[in-house]
């Protein structure tokens, strides 16, 4: 789905280049406590955004945060400080506030745990270019998608175009592992509209296009969008005319989109060890069988099949260098994803999934690239041997509970009747035990769809991609 | 101390002198100290210093807006420049605007001092007491903090506000497990501006530990029906909000998709309904005491006795639709109580269910609703019986309203909002 990266356009402005962070940390190293471990990492992250609502530009803004933080280990627990400030003074005041905070934690709710494990050490850098269009080129260019949508698409009751670029730069010191440059930045372009059904209810679809990369070098021309604003109509134009599912299990297809989801949502967060500690049902499931054998899920870091993932990670904010994590082999569950922490607690291997938004967050254990991986299915084929069910395609919300229960807002479908897509559907809703659930696969497609346009809330926000073939399978369809 | 009043002075003359007719600007600086338990152990101790300006400028009507943490004199000329270019790359909408009129206005909440020490005592003594009231209970995550900020709002309009705020938060979450049984998990908090009560007594994090210890082992709905739904203070302040978003906030009224646009002082709801935004409310802690176009925030019924009185809209779609503006930028909200203990309303539902969390997207623009009935319990003859899972739940938001079977007259007071239990009709529950 994502846009692939096109040369810059002549007619796009000049803007500014990226100043990049200025190396201050590394010569602090002497500076960090002894028989503690250290993070010292300095980020900016910075944010474009611009929508249009039904013709009126409603937003119109550019936001840059940055600053410097420190983290400290001590037997077992954790001491942080930021400052928003990035000079001399603000790295040592939070030099010692994070240690003093860790020897405040350590003397209170200390746990005598040993010193963590070292990990591969050395140096990541990772610099790619980092233009920053301005700001009229954004507007320019959904202002250019919303006139198109205007005019080409009658009968709307809402329309909407927004842009959203965002970007984290991050330089990292820490005591052991590897130090790092890094910087991670995707745009999209969201577009959404809004139709009446012949009985006066509102039906909404809504479309993310774009990926890694700065604006300027994911898209050049509105009109390589417009493909996409006359497809999105047509499904609306479809969707309106659209019927409830009928409620109860089925066998389904779910999209990559929706597998994507699944994987994240449903499977994703029980495996982060954190909440495994915290009492996800994962935590009695290890090695144990929790999805049909055809079944296999991976956490890639920042390559996935041969190509590069969507949001590559090659290093987390702890300084592990980044690998992948394979969480589900053939329908066993085999691993979770792990800081330097929890790794040693489950003694397993640390693949760099400890990441942190802001500069004044601190790295906490985050999927990258999840997905379950393609298996040998043609769509159409799965599709033709569905008697009596639906094909689930796009979806707009997606939440999951610690137990593996989920539930996915589903915005586009159809109904498939003896081996044929059937009439569209209205909105519903999907649900299921993940574990369970994962077991009724029976069909995995050979093509992976990504994403990467949402972020992932946990304690803080975070870029993710998540990804997957289309998988037959049962599930609760939630109708009406 | 940052002279925050010279640096918007600054900024707002810097806005003028590159041609701004109208801007507006806020500088804060706030400090965090928190601790957090991880897996039911204290795992993490922080104290965060941070700052942030935001500055916005229209010129001719076209608006442009930046928001940056830093306030050295580089950082801000770059600001003020974006923020310009910005401007003068939008297209022009005079609906842009400030309030009409501001002063000088000085504004003290909360505790500004934080307590470290006794912050810490009483987070180690809520998870004292959950270990040995609440042994099935595991505190996933706990978060407790003190945030103090101080910051200074000034417009072109004359507008110049001080604010100093300082106040405690609590928010965990947690599961109750038995062996490999668990419960969904489930979120709570409060905010407060005094250390002088245990934790366990703000806003309902006793009684939410007490009902996800008996969610551990549950049972299916069985079949279909269509009943009543009791929705417990903190859930039913989630599904006001998406009727506050889905039929009155800026979008829909903007776009014309609200089924409300037109029903201004009609009847909306159950006349029982009055919920209010009262940041000003003795029970809010904090609230908000001036808008970013430069009002004072005030007190507003959003529905009183069923008549929807305010759209909770900006200044900007006021003047595009015509409909008056919100007297506050929404947040603290309190619902009237009703006349009946909840034990009453408990006693007279024949077959419903009491949802303590749901989990669905967005509702549709027509108010539309379907998704799964977390920590939930089935209430069968007037008496709450099993904890139910796999179960959904569908209706609507605007018919909800007209179809009240009663609200509570205890409420749950937890520094954001003041909300009763409240019990609707013609649900529709389904199992697996």
């Amino acid at each position: 789905m994502s846009i692939k990266k096109r040369r810059k356009a002549p007619e796009m402005k000049e803007g500014r280049k990226n100043t990049m962070l200025d190396d201050i940390l590394t010569r602090r190293k002497k500076d960090f406590a002894p028989g503690v471990h250290t993070e010292l990492r300095a980020q900016v992250n910075k944010t474009r955004g611009v929508s249009f609502l039904s013709g009126s530009l409603t937003t119109n803004v550019r936001s840059e945060v940055s600053g410097v933080s420190a983290r400290v280990y001590k037997n077992g627990v954790y001491g942080f400080s930021s400052a928003a400030e990035y000079d001399a003074d603000a790295v040592a005041a939070v030099l010692a506030a994070a240690t003093e905070n860790a020897l405040f934690m350590d003397k209170r709710a200390g746990r005598g745990t040993p010193a963590l494990l070292p990990v591969d050490a050395g140096q990541t850098v990772r610099e790619i270019t980092d233009s920053d269009p301005v700001q009229k080129d954004y507007i320019d260019f959904a202002g250019a998608l919303d006139a198109y949508m205007e005019k080409n698409c009658p009968g709307l009751s809402g329309r909407g175009v927004s842009i959203r670029a965002d970007s984290m730069e991050k330089l990292l010191c820490v005591s052991q592992g590897h130090d790092a440059h890094v910087i991670l930045p995707r745009c999209y372009v969201y577009l959404r509209m809004t139709a009446d059904t012949s009985g006066g209810n509102p039906v909404e679809l809504f479309v993310p296009v774009g990926g890694h990369g700065t604006f300027d070098t994911v898209f050049s021309d509105p009109a390589l969008l417009y493909p996409k604003v006359d497809e999105l109509y047509e499904k609306l134009m479809q969707k309106r005319e659209g019927v409830y599912p009928q409620a109860g299990e089925k066998t389904c297809i779910l999209s990559g989109e929706l597998t994507g989801m699944l994987a994240h949502e449903a499977v994703g967060h029980t495996v982060e060890a954190d909440l495994v500690l915290g009492g996800s049902v994962a935590a009695h499931s290890l090695g144990k069988t929790v999805a049909s054998p055809l079944v296999t899920m991976v956490d890639y870091a920042h390559t996935c099949l041969g190509a590069p993932a969507p949001l590559p990670i090659y290093v987390d904010d702890e300084g592990t260098p980044a690998k992948d994590v394979v969480l589900i082999q053939d329908g066993v569950l085999t691993g979770y994803m792990n800081s330097r922490q929890t790794a040693q607690h489950f003694d397993m291997e640390p693949c760099g999934n400890a990441r942190a938004y802001l500069f004044s967050d601190e790295p906490l254990i985050r999927m990258r690239n999840t997905a379950i991986v393609p298996g040998t299915s043609k769509l159409e084929d799965m599709i033709a041997s569905v008697e009596d069910g639906y094909y689930f395609i796009d979806t707009n919300n997606g939440q999951a509970d610690t137990t593996g229960e989920f539930m996915f807002g589903v915005c586009m479908g159809y109904e498939i009747k003896n081996g044929k897509l059937g009439r569209a559907l209205l909105d519903t809703t999907i649900s299921g035990v993940a574990f369970e659930m994962l077991k009724t696969v029976d069909m995995v497609g050979d093509t992976i769809s990504w994403s990467s346009s949402g972020f992932c809330g946990k304690k803080q926000p975070m870029p993710v991609g998540l990804g997957g073939p289309a998988i037959r399978c049962k599930i609760t369809v939630g109708g009406r | 101390m940052i002279a925050l009043d010279q640096i918007t002075q600054d900024i707002i003359e810097r806005l003028r002198g590159a041609g701004a007719d109208k801007a507006y600007c806020t500088a804060a600086t706030s400090v965090t100290r928190e601790f957090n338990v991880d897996g039911g152990q204290f795992s993490l101790m922080r104290t965060l210093f941070d700052n942030s300006l935001s500055l916005t400028g229209i010129v001719g009507g076209k608006k442009g807006s930046v928001g940056i943490n830093k306030f050295d004199d580089a950082a801000v000329s770059q600001a003020v420049a974006d923020c310009m270019a910005s401007a003068n790359s939008a297209e022009a909408d005079a609906a842009w605007d400030l309030a009409p009129e501001g002063g000088t206005r000085t504004f003290t909440q909360g505790v500004l001092e934080a307590d470290e020490d006794r912050l810490f005592d009483r987070t180690a003594e809520l998870m004292e007491q959950i270990s040995k009231r609440f042994p099935k209970i595991l505190v996933e995550q706990m978060i407790v903090s003190h945030v103090r900020s101080h910051s200074v709002y000034r417009n072109t309009n004359g507008a110049f506000y001080t604010k100093d705020a300082g106040y405690y938060n609590v928010d965990l979450m947690f599961s109750g497990h038995d062996g490999e049984a668990a419960s969904s998990f489930f979120g709570t908090g409060a905010i407060t501006d005094s250390l002088d009560h245990p934790f366990m007594e703000l806003g309902s994090i006793e009684r939410d530990l007490a009902d996800v210890e008996k969610q551990i082992y549950t049972k299916s709905v069985g079949e279909k029906f269509t009943g009543v739904l009791l929705l417990p203070p903190g859930c039913l302040g989630s599904f006001l909000g998406d009727i506050a978003d889905n039929f009155a906030s800026d979008g829909p009224v903007l776009e014309g998709t609200s089924i409300w646009r037109d029903r201004l002082g009609e009847q909306v709801a159950d006349r029982r309904i009055t919920i209010s935004f009262a940041p000003g409310a003795k029970e809010i802690v904090c609230g908000q005491s001036y808008t970013g176009e430069g009002f004072l925030a005030e007190d507003f019924d959003f529905i009183r006795e069923g008549k929807l009185e305010s759209f909770l809209v900006s200044l900007y779609v006021s003047n595009k639709t015509g409909v008056p503006r919100a007297k506050n930028s929404g947040g603290s909200m309190i619902m009237r109580p009703g006349d009946r203990s909840l034990q009453e309303i408990i006693a007279s539902i024949d077959k419903g269910i009491l949802v303590g969390r749901f989990s669905g997207g967005q509702p549709g623009t027509n108010g539309d609703f379907s998704g799964v009935a977390k920590n939930s319990f089935l209430i069968e003859n007037g008496k709450i019986t099993d904890a139910v899972s796999e179960t959904m739940i569908s209706g609507n938001l605007a018919d909800m309203l007209q179809n009240v079977v009663a609200i509570s007259r205890e409420t749950v007071a937890d520094g954001y909002t003041v909300l009763p239990w409240a019990a609707f009709g013609g649900i529709t529950v389904s199992g697996k």
